[in-house]
Formats: structure tokens, sequence, C-alpha cells
């Protein structure tokens, strides 16, 4: 069953700008999946559209089989949104008094209410500080109560929009495990990061995008293999002569060989064993054997553009 | 029901942590004094006689200022804080939550109220008989509610531009001359009476005041009944301009804008 889908889903402002042009995608139940691209890509205006707090132009969206324009009092009952950052919490308030109010308005009350506040706390760590003044968080900890709140409902949809930005290592990492945690009770996660390696981390699947439609769509290694199909290859501490052996081979890519003993190396299918073997008889320990990463896929498909933003 | 107590009650601890209810608090008691002095020019006499008015009037005021400022800033501030596209997209509907967080204001009429009477008692001397304690405190809390809808009508207002500032600013004085808050409606031109009867504020200001006068008033639950209905009336025509104004902003993209 499709969780979440668009179909040539299109967004203009007043003034000409395009957000999202024809966008098409597809994401099944269940699946944690990544939205990346550049600053202006859409990534937002997706979110918003999918939350029902911006109608589209053009197309059209659904989740769990509901229109977001037509249906989308049904649509809001099964999602839960988290829009980025440190925001979208009272900071007069507590963590509490916020979750509290946030569960009514998700129709919770009474004893289900508190017991759910309570989970929450619980579970984004902040049972110590839940009586404080959200004011005198720290911006990790705003992060956590923001995304506490984007779960209230217990929905089956979350999209979350940069929920990491700014998280220190240590939450950010802990984040993984509550993403992992919500994949395993069978929610489907939408998630935009400018993090390559939580993506990877993370998602089932992820979406490149690129002004406003998709550039790549496909599971992390899927879509880093779009730029190279080779295994790669980095070694140190590699015999001069063993080094020149490796760059005379023509199926072998040498992609670093200017450091001395150092190489890097993209090759594929028999030659990859051929060249481990090579590397391993010369007694060369240091040695790394890997794929692309997903960041050097997307560096690569929007290198091009420079550090200019998507619009 | 149970989103719109909890919009209540969201809106009673913010208030309670910012400089809201302290200024409506001392807005009354200083009001109180200016009108009392006023009265008091006629010596005894004239104290006692505009004692009623001098205390029911700073009560609306505060009330209805404070109203304003909660219609123009639980939309704004919410916006600012980032929280508003999440209100918007969670199941409750924004007009219940706006109601709710509305209501909180008949907290402010009943402090409002209680420390104009206590000013009269404690700096003038002079402590007025509550002669109808029945009919007072709903009247009150009636005047809370139509208040808290017939302000709201603001929110969509300030929903599509922040310049509706100027239109908040410019909601004071004149209502209360219209709503019969000063000076009695019965007291305006005869032109302008018709128009003040149509404000909630002209009825709820009378029969307040007559429950401080020993006369018993004249058909007190009907005229609180046109108080709760002219409400009504503001809380239809408030929940169908709000759901109007945020499908514009969702259409136009300005819903998260700050
Ligand atoms: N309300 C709006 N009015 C006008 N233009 C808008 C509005 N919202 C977004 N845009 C434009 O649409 C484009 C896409 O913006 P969006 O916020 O979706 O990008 P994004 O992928 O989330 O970027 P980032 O990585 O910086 O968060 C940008 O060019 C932006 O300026
Ligand atoms: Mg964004």
């Amino acid at each position: 069953m499709i969780a979440v889908s668009a179909s040539g889903l299109t967004r203009t402002f007043q003034g000409g700008g395009q957000a999202l042009e024809r966008f098409t995608f597809e994401v099944p139940r269940g699946e944690v999946h990544g939205l990346l691209g550049p600053n202006g890509a859409g990534k937002t205006t997706l979110c918003r559209i999918l939350s029902t707090v911006l109608l589209p132009t053009g197309g059209s969206a659904s989740v769990l089989g509901r229109d977001v324009v037509r249906d989308a009092a049904h649509v809001r009952r099964s999602v839960g949104v988290v829009f980025g950052g440190d925001r979208g919490v009272y900071g007069r308030l507590t963590a509490r008094q916020n979750l509290n109010f946030w569960a009514a308005l998700h129709g919770l009350s009474g004893r289900a209410l508190r017991e759910r506040v309570a989970v929450l706390l619980e579970r984004t760590g902040l049972t110590g500080r839940a009586d404080e003044r959200v004011d005198h968080f720290s911006r990790g900890m705003k992060q956590r109560l923001h995304l506490a709140r984007g779960l209230v409902a217990d929905p089956p949809v979350l999209i979350l929009d940069e929920p990491t930005a700014g998280m220190d290592p240590i939450a950010a990492h802990e984040f993984r495990d509550l993403v992992a945690q919500l994949r395993d009770d069978g929610r489907t996660v939408l998630l935009t990061t400018h993090d390559t390696a939580e993506a990877e981390a993370v998602c089932d699947r992820v979406t490149l995008m690129r002004r406003g439609a998709v550039l790549a769509t496909g599971s992390p290694s899927s879509v880093a293999g779009l730029v190279t199909s080779q295994d790669r290859i980095s070694a140190s501490g590699v015999p001069a002569a063993v080094v020149a052996e490796l760059v005379a081979r023509p199926e072998v890519v040498v992609l670093d060989g200017s450091g001395g003993d150092r190489v890097e190396l993209e090759t594929s299918g028999d030659t990859t064993g051929e060249v481990l073997h090579l590397l391993v008889d010369a007694g060369v320990t240091r040695l790394v054997r890997g794929r692309p990463s997903l960041e050097e896929a997307y560096l690569r498909l929007l290198r091009r553009q420079g550090m200019a933003v998507d619009r | 029901m149970r989103v719109l107590l909890a919009s209540l009650r969201l809106q009673l601890q913010l208030a309670l942590r910012s400089a809201e209810v302290l200024q409506a608090c001392l807005m009354a008691p200083l009001l109180a004094v200016v009108f009392l002095s006023v009265a008091s020019l006629g010596g005894d006499a004239g104290l006692v006689a505009f004692a009623p008015s001098a205390i029911v009037a700073p009560a609306l005021m505060a009330l209805w200022t404070s109203a304003l400022f909660t219609a123009g800033q639980s939309i704004t501030e919410d916006r600012a804080l980032g929280v508003f596209e999440s209100v918007v997209a969670s199941p409750a509907p924004l007009p219940v939550v706006l109601l709710g967080r509305m209501c909180a204001v008949t907290a402010v009429g009943l402090i409002a109220f209680a420390s104009s009477w206590l000013t009269s008692g404690l700096v003038f001397g002079h402590w007025v008989v509550v002669e109808h304690p029945l009919v007072l405190p709903v009247a009150l809390v009636a005047t809370g509610l139509a208040t808290a809808t017939t302000a709201g009508l603001l929110a969509p207002l300030f929903l599509l531009t922040p310049s509706a500032r100027t239109v908040q600013n410019t909601l004071t004085y004149p209502f209360y001359l219209l709503g019969g808050v000063l000076v009695p409606v019965t007291d305006l031109p005869e032109w302008l009476r018709p128009l003040g009867r149509a404000v909630f504020l002209s009825w709820s200001a009378d029969l307040l005041r007559d429950t401080l006068l020993p006369a018993p008033p004249a058909d007190p639950w009907a005229r609180l009944g046109v108080v709760l209905a002219l409400g009504g009336v503001a809380s239809l025509i408030g929940t169908t301009l709000l759901l109007r104004v945020l499908h514009v902003v969702r259409s136009s993209g300005s819903l998260s804008h700050t």
C-alpha cells in the first residue's frame, strides 16, 4: 500500500516563482524516505503541501489514499509534522504544557493524554526537564520537544522537515535510533535533510530533488550507484612497483595516484578481486574497499550548480 | 469542547507569563481612579450617583482592549514562533482553537471588574453594594464570551495582513461610545442609538450598571440573552471569515509568513 504519493505536483507562487514542477513520487507504507536537494529545491514546499497547510497549483498528492486538498481533514488526522528547527513550540510554557496542548488538539484527554505525554518525554529524553520553561532549553532540546510534538498523535505517517539541523552528533545519532524505532512500529517517515550520511543511515529510499522535480530516486546505494557502478578501493603503504602496475592496467580507473604510496582506484567485476589480491600479496594492510557514498553521488549530480541556490 | 478548553488553558498559561494580565489588571483600577475622581467633583452625591458607571466602564474597557490584543496577538505570535503551521495541520478546527483562546479574556473581565470595585472602596472609601449578586457574575461571564467572539472577528484580518493593527487601534474609543460604556446608549444622539443597540457592549454595560443599583433590573435574563445572541452572531460570522481567509492564505502561500 502507498502511504504518500504525488503526481505531477506543481506549485507556483505569485511573482512566477516555481517551487515544484510536476513532481511525482511514491512512498510505500512503512518506508523511511529521504528528500535531498539544494536550498530552494522545493523540499519544504512539498512537506507543506503534504501536511495540508499549502495548496498545490497543479497535480495532486495523497496520504494513505486521501487527497490532501479534497480530504484535508482526514489527512490531518493521519499525519504528524515537524517543520524543522528549534521553533514550533511555545517558549513561555514548559515542555509538558506544550505537549498537553498538542495532545488535546489531536483529541487526547484525561489519562490517555497524560500517559502519552509521559511516554514522549521519556522517548525524547526530556523527562528530567519536563517542567522547565522551553525558553531555557538548548536548541537541540527544543528540537527534541518539537519532534515529540510531531509524534503526539501517534500518527501512521510522519513528515519531518530537517529534524536534525543543529543537533549535536549524539542527539543526531539518537534521532537515528528513534527513526529506526518508528520504522519498526510500521510507520511511514518522510524526512528532508542536508546530511547525506544521515539519509544513508536511516532511509530505505531517497529522492534527490532539483528545481522542484525528481532528479533520482531509489535506495541510497542505488542512487549512489547512478554516478558509478564501480567498486572503490583505496590503499596506502603501497610499494611503488605495485602502484605502477595498477596504473598500467587499462580496466582500472585511477582516481588518485599522485600521493606516493597512496592510491585510490575504481574497478568492477573480477578486476576488483584481482586488484585486492595484488595489494594483499604485496603486504598492503591499510586497505578500504567500498562503494561510492550517497554524498558523492549528490555532489556529482548537483555539482554543476555550485553554490547557487536552486532558484 | 476538549480543543476549546485546551486552547483556553493555553491562553491562560501564556498570559500568566506575560505582561498582558498585569496590564489589564492595572488599567482598570487606574481608569477607575480617573472616573471616580471626576465623579467626586460633584461631592458625595456625585460619587454615589456615578460610581456604578465609574466601576463598569473601566472593567469593560480593560476587557475589550485585552480582547482586541489577544485577537491580534494569538495568530501573529503563533506565526512568529513557527507554531501556526502545526496548529493548522492538526485535526483541530482553527476557529475552535481561536475561540478557546479568546474566551480566556473572560478572566480579565472578572479581574478588571473586581479591581475597579475595590478601587472605589479602598481609594475613595465608597463601597458600592452589589445589589443583584446573582445577575452580576452571569452578566460578566456572558459579556466575556460575547467580547471573545466579537473581538475574535479581527483575527482573520491579522491573518491576511499585519497592518490590521491600525484597524485594531481604531476599534477602541468609538466602540466604547457606541457600546454605551462611557455614557449609556440612551444618552447618545438619537440617530446613533440603533447602531449602539447592535453592539453587545451596550446591553452589557446597561445591565452591569443595573446590578449595582437598588432597583431590580428589568428583564435581566432577556437582556443577557441579547448579549449572548449578539455574541453568537459574531461567532458565526467570525468562523466563516476565518475559514475563508485560511483558504486564501493556503492558496497564496502566505500562511507561514510572519
Ligand atoms: N511562500 C512562498 N512565497 C514565495 N516563494 C516561495 C514561498 N515558499 C517557497 N518559495 C520559493 O520556492 C522555492 C522552494 O523553496 P523551499 O522552501 O521548498 O526549498 P527547500 O528545498 O526547502 O530549501 P532549503 O533546503 O533551503 O530548506 C524557493 O525558491 C523559495 O524561494
Ligand atoms: Mg526547507
